[in-house]
């Protein structure tokens, strides 16, 4: 009986991790809720974020902010998104801002700055934590866990 | 030299022609080769050097796209054109031109004509969305100019591999062909095979190729063409000699050789030939002359000879006679072969010496060679001929008269034989004389002759021929001084009386003669049919003897010798008789001389000896020593009785010698002297005693009793039976016992009849006497009975 008693106890540790896991990592791509846009799908956000268009659907100019880059969360989107680490991020920009036709997505210094620049402006996009959406905010983009 | 007949004449040039066409040829198909897949290569390899271009500025190009940023694609494609195999780069987003950048002083239209390298640029976040393209076109002419270099090396180094090795063929060929072909032509050219030269055999390198072995070939060749050239030389020598040979056979032969068609036309013949013929013209091409037209005895013959061998095509063989023109004839044998296209091949020999030949020896076989008239043969020819013609005439009968010269042995054997030949000569021709042309005298036997006269038929003719005859003979011719008569016995038969062929007038002639003969010669009897009864009549005695002594029909009959000395019977004389089944008792004196004529007097001697010897057995074993004597024939001696068979029956019957006596007459003296003494001393040494029988009526010579050993004489009963009646015959016998006595030889008086015969001869002193006084020959079995009458007779004193 000892047996099923660890493996019991095993089963119960991981499914109690498991959700703690998920939602640490549940990126979510946040605008303001006044925008207007009710949905982005990820060409769309990619679009934005990499500088190709910078306007929503809707016409609305759209402000890409980045997370602080010693933040993993940084990281963990452009994962998400494009399936690149930030050194390919950061040379696909650094191609781009010679010509100067376009520019990377603003830098916050922090997430609190992120936050800020999501409520103070109509047009801001970023990305979040599931767990600090509030109701300024609007989830456009889910990523799949 | 034109190219023409450099190609023509020089295997070199040829050879260096081809391999420098072929190597131009080859030279332009690995250029063109070259050319192509060089083109291939080239646009391949910068399409890839492109490609790779492409690839090392994708990245950025795909940044560019993504966001549209021209001034990045114009960067890149300044970048690009950097290249120099890069003309123009054009890099499109979305449809939307970023970048065109050309190299400068080519202008559009090349640029748009090059084929150009298009690729799609897809967003660097999404490998499946398309964000734009990038063209390049490149620099042609650099292509085209890679290419020719490319192209320039292989040509040139084709060209001098080629060139190389075309060199490298045509030494080759020059070294190990031509050179040593063109070496052996010029050899060939001056060689003469027939003196026996030939190609040295090659050395080195080439020494075992296939050249090698044709200088080898063509020696073997050599010397086997000059060895048939030499073959056919010999044979030509040969054929020329032989022709030489046959032309000098067909020119000098003694035969004629000639051809000659069916018409008798002469095409070609040798001399000989036309002097065969007796025709001019010795050349053979003049031999332009008709056989036919030629004087032959029977010119028909020639002309079916030569049809026959035509017609049969065989070989026909013939001799004709030809006449010359000088009236000689000459015989000719023609052989005619069939040669074909009716033409005749043809041999002429000469064969009139062998025609002259033949016809004499056929004379001669007709003719007697020592008096040149006919002999048998010839006169029985002529007689043939006489009756031939006879029969188809009935016409012209003739006379046979066969001529026997008398007493001619004695000449022959008295004079020698060169007077007997002339004498037969006379003779010829004494009877020639009496005959006439148409008749033929022929001599037949040694002393026989034989006469035909031809057409008489009457006998008064021939009687008058054979008296003629006689007279003739009867003339004295002298041989050596010595006068010669001679006498002739003929026998005459007359054609057809007397025989209607040959044979039987010839048998009835030689019967007359016998019977001229048997009556003491010097005469001529004709033939009669009575004679021919008697021959017949001698042949069937003759058949009756044969079977007699098969049978047994001679018996034996003994007349007693009585001895007047001693008073008793001495022995007998045996004699034989023939019970004939039909005709009786016949006396020795009807079959002996017949006996004696056909040599049955052999075997009924042998008879005789053999009763006689019995009779003596049985009297052995009576324990009588009688004697017996037996006849014995002048025929007998000395073959037909051998002392040898004598001596057989004598000791087959236990006898002694001394019993048995052999009476012989003078007559067997007369023949073969030398034999007859032999055999009588035989034998008398075998122990036998010899009787001389009827002695005094032959020759009685003297000399004969000093010649021939007898013991006994036997004085014949002619003298004895007239002695009491003539002084003489008294005289004679008492001569003849006192010579015996002086001679030391027995007498047997024979014949005596009577008493006074007996005293008589008692009172002579004959002591021994046999007659019918004392008793007739009686059969063996009635001896006893004749020996007791004589005992009675001697009993009672004279």
């Amino acid at each position: 009986m000892g047996f099923t008693r660890y493996l019991l106890a095993a089963l119960l540790a991981l499914l109690s991790a498991l959700p703690a896991a998920s939602a640490m990592a549940d990126l979510v791509v946040v605008v303001n809720a006044e925008s207007g846009v009710e949905r982005l799908d990820r060409d769309e956000v990619i679009n934005i974020f990499l500088g190709r268009y910078r306007v929503f659907p809707s016409g609305l100019a759209a402000l890409p902010i980045d997370q602080p880059a010693n933040l993993p969360l940084k990281a963990r989107f452009y994962r998400k998104l494009v399936n690149k680490d930030l050194d390919e991020i950061n040379a696909y920009w650094a191609r781009l801002v010679f010509s100067g036709k376009t520019s990377p997505p603003r830098q916050a210094a922090s997430p609190a700055e992120v936050m800020a620049w999501l409520a103070a402006n109509r047009g801001a996009i970023g990305y979040i934590e599931r767990s600090m959406v509030d109701a300024r905010l609007r989830i456009v983009l889910e990523f799949a866990p | 030299m034109t190219m023409r007949a450099l190609w023509k004449h020089s295997l070199l040039f040829r050879s260096v022609a081809m391999i420098v066409a072929v190597s131009i040829l080859s030279i332009l198909l690995t250029v063109a080769i070259t050319v192509v897949v060089t083109q291939k290569r080239a646009q391949e390899a910068a399409a890839t050097r492109l490609n790779q271009l492409v690839d090392t500025v994708e990245s950025t190009v795909q940044v560019a796209c993504f966001v549209g940023d021209k001034t990045l694609a114009g960067e890149v494609a300044k970048g690009l054109l950097s290249n120099s195999e890069v003309l123009e780069v054009t890099i499109l987003a979305d449809k939307q031109e970023l970048a065109r950048k050309r190299r400068a002083g080519m202008s559009q239209a090349e640029a748009d004509h090059a084929p150009s390298l298009t690729r799609d640029i897809h967003s660097p976040f999404n490998p499946a969305q398309v964000v734009g393209s990038i063209r390049i076109a490149p620099d042609q002419q650099n292509v085209e100019r890679s290419i020719v270099e490319e192209v320039r090396f292989v040509a040139l180094q084709s060209g001098w591999q080629l060139t190389l090795l075309a060199l490298v063929m045509v030494e080759a060929m020059l070294l190990f062909i031509l050179h040593p072909i063109k070496a052996m032509s010029d050899r060939l050219h001056h060689m003469d095979a027939r003196a026996g030269d030939r190609l040295p055999g090659l050395k080195g390198y080439v020494a075992h190729t296939e050249i090698g072995r044709l200088v080898d070939d063509i020696n073997t060749l050599a010397g086997d063409l000059v060895a048939s050239l030499e073959e056919e030389r010999t044979l030509r020598l040969q054929r020329e000699t032989d022709e030489k040979k046959y032309h000098a056979i067909f020119d000098n032969a003694e035969s004629g050789i000639f051809v000659l068609d069916g018409e008798g036309q002469v095409s070609s013949c040798n001399p000989a030939f036309t002097r065969l013929l007796g025709v001019p013209g010795n050349v053979a091409s003049e031999c332009a002359l008709r056989l036919g037209k030629l004087s032959w005895e029977n010119p028909l013959r020639l002309a079916a000879m030569i049809q026959e061998a035509l017609h049969d095509n065989k070989p026909v063989a013939e001799d004709l006679c030809l006449r010359l023109e000088d009236g000689a004839s000459r015989w000719l044998s023609l052989i005619l072969s069939p040669i074909g296209d009716n033409l005749l091949q043809g041999v002429a020999h000469d064969v009139t010496g062998l025609k002259e030949a033949e016809s004499s020896a056929k004379r001669l076989a007709l003719t007697d060679p020592l008096t040149g008239v006919a002999n048998r043969l010839g006169l029985e020819a002529r007689m043939h001929a006489l009756v031939k013609n006879f029969t188809f005439t009935q016409r012209g009968g003739f006379v046979l008269m066969l001529v026997d010269l008398d007493g001619f042995k004695g000449i022959n054997e008295g004079m020698g034989r060169p007077a007997g030949d002339e004498m037969l000569k006379v003779t010829t021709s004494r009877l020639a004389h009496c005959v006439g042309s148409g008749d033929s005298v022929a001599r037949l036997a040694a002393d026989t002759f034989g006469i035909v006269l031809h057409g008489v038929t009457r006998g008064e003719d021939a009687d008058r021929v054979a008296g003629c005859i006689q007279q003739a003979l009867s003339q004295n011719h002298f041989i050596e001084g010595s006068p010669v008569r001679l006498h002739a016995s003929i026998g005459i038969a007359l054609f057809p009386d007397d025989g209607s062929d040959v044979p039987t007038l010839q048998r009835h002639a030689e019967l007359a003669l016998d019977k001229a003969k048997a009556a003491g010669g010097n005469t001529a009897v004709f033939f009669d049919p009575a004679m021919a009864e008697a021959a017949e009549q001698r042949r069937h005695m003759e058949n009756d003897m044969r079977q007699a002594l098969r049978d047994g029909d001679f018996r034996l009959y003994l007349q007693p010798i009585v001895d007047l000395r001693g008073n008793h019977i001495a022995g007998a004389e045996a004699l034989i008789r023939w019970q004939h089944p039909i005709r009786g008792l016949i006396p020795p004196d009807a079959f002996i001389p017949i006996s004696e004529q056909t040599g049955l007097i052999n075997d009924i001697g042998l008879w005789m000896l053999d009763a006689a010897c019995a009779q003596l057995a049985v009297w052995e074993q009576a324990g009588q020593t009688l004697h017996l004597s037996i006849n014995v024939s002048a025929r007998q001696i000395p073959e037909g009785l051998p002392p040898s068979k004598l001596l057989e029956a004598l000791q087959q019957h236990g006898i002694s010698p001394a019993r048995l006596a052999l009476e012989i007459t003078e007559g067997v003296l007369l023949h073969d002297i030398e034999k007859a003494l032999a055999w009588l001393r035989a034998v008398r040494e075998m122990g036998c005693r010899v009787y001389l029988d009827d002695f005094g009526t032959g020759y009685s010579s003297l000399s004969y009793l000093k010649h021939f050993p007898v013991d006994t004489l036997k004085v014949d009963k002619s003298f004895v039976q007239d002695m009491h009646v003539h002084a003489n015959e008294r005289a004679l016998v008492e001569a003849v016992v006192a010579m015996g006595k002086s001679l030391g030889l027995d007498v047997v008086a024979e014949g005596v009849e009577s008493a006074q015969q007996v005293q008589l001869l008692r009172e002579m002193d004959c002591r021994y006497v046999q007659g019918y006084y004392f008793s007739r020959p009686v059969p063996a079995d009635d001896f006893d009975i004749a020996a007791a009458r004589v005992a009675a007779l001697l009993a009672v004193p004279a």
